[in-house]
């Protein structure tokens, strides 16, 4: 009971980060998602130790661990674009299969070549 | 009532969905596919409408934000690591954002998509509470890219495993980092499966992703 309320607690400090960079977005009227700013507050906040880890690390656990399950609504949005059934609508299925795949291997193989050339000049020093 | 209803029937359903999908762990049960598929099904066998099922799912998604912020957490719990791979890390982010876009408009060129679905494809790759307001500030179609968003990474996380294998990518930065700037948080979800490490590279990417990407999105929208 007393993580379940701690957990709670802590969500409510995270919501309000995510509220004040909408904040701070939608005063400056910048065209930038507001929860990535109250990402980098939050980050700042941590890396300075203006606020303790203990104070978020729970409410951050329990938020990504179902991250999956905040997705759902929105895609469930899906119902009202019956045309993704359409000859277009998979033409723009197959982009999105294409274009994902193609980045997932050439950002893999990139990045395990940058990989092991930071790892042999290592070896070299 | 309908409201509280929706969000407890989401809740159970995505709950009994992962019990299935541990016992089974076959690609196309992954939880957030399976329960989408199942609350679709439900709400047009019902003639229930979207905007009612929101009633209550506005609830679960109001959870996005403080779940962005959160990322803010592993980025701080792995910093050392993080700071030694940098290089590595930011260069392979920005070539997946590249590598996303120029594939995009080149698809997009020969299937002849118009230019506000263009616009809606290109954020994609990144995380829906940041893709969605790029798309809007781009021209986009927001409700449109949230699907996008979601398919991109549903490929990632139906398909990564066996691109891994075949492409022979077998590091825990590399499939984190390819994973998570490809197919953010619904890839990501399926890196628990390699381990602690290669999970949080996949959100430490998805992470600078969505950072980068808030940059590089509206300055390319302007080139189109």
């Amino acid at each position: 009971m007393v993580k379940v309320i701690r957990i709670v607690f802590q969500v409510i400090i995270l919501y309000l980060f995510s509220f004040i960079g909408s904040w701070i977005v939608q005063s400056l009227s910048l065209q930038f998602p507001g929860s990535i700013v109250g990402l980098l507050l939050l980050f700042v906040c941590l890396y300075f130790r203006i606020i303790p880890v203990e104070l978020i690390k729970d409410g951050a656990g329990f938020l990504l661990a179902f991250l999956a399950l905040f997705f759902i609504p929105a895609t469930v949005g899906i119902m009202d674009y019956p045309e993704l059934l359409s000859w277009a609508g998979l033409g723009m299925v197959l982009a999105i299969v294409l274009s994902t795949v193609i980045t997932i291997i050439f950002t893999g193989r990139f990045c395990q070549y940058l990989e092991r050339k930071l790892l042999e000049k290592e070896l070299i020093e | 009532m309908i409201a509280s209803m929706m969000i407890v029937g989401t809740i159970v359903l995505f709950y009994i969905m992962s019990i299935v999908y541990k016992r089974f762990t076959y690609p196309l049960l992954l939880p957030i596919l399976s329960t989408t598929v199942l609350i679709v099904l439900i709400l047009i066998i019902s003639k229930t409408p979207y905007d009612s099922y929101m009633s209550g799912g506005k609830w679960i998604n109001e959870l996005l934000g403080p779940a962005v912020v959160s990322m803010a957490y592993p980025l701080y719990i792995h910093k050392e690591k993080i700071y030694k791979y940098k290089f590595p890390i930011i260069l392979s982010v920005l070539s997946a954002l590249f590598s996303g876009i120029i594939s995009i408009m080149i698809l997009s060129k020969l299937l002849s998509f118009e230019e506000h679905i263009l616009l809606s494809l290109l954020p994609k790759s990144i995380t829906s509470p940041v893709a969605i307001p790029i798309s809007e500030t781009i021209g986009g179609i927001p409700t449109l890219t949230a699907v996008f968003v979601i398919l991109a990474g549903l490929v990632g996380a139906i398909l990564g495993p066996s691109i891994f294998k075949v492409c022979r990518i077998d590091k825990a930065i590399s499939r984190g980092i390819s994973m998570g700037s490809a197919s953010h948080g619904i890839g990501v979800s399926k890196l628990g499966e390699y381990g602690e490490e290669t999970l949080t590279m996949g959100s430490v990417s998805m992470t600078l992703s969505a950072i980068f990407g808030s940059f590089i999105f509206p300055l390319i929208a302007l080139l189109i």
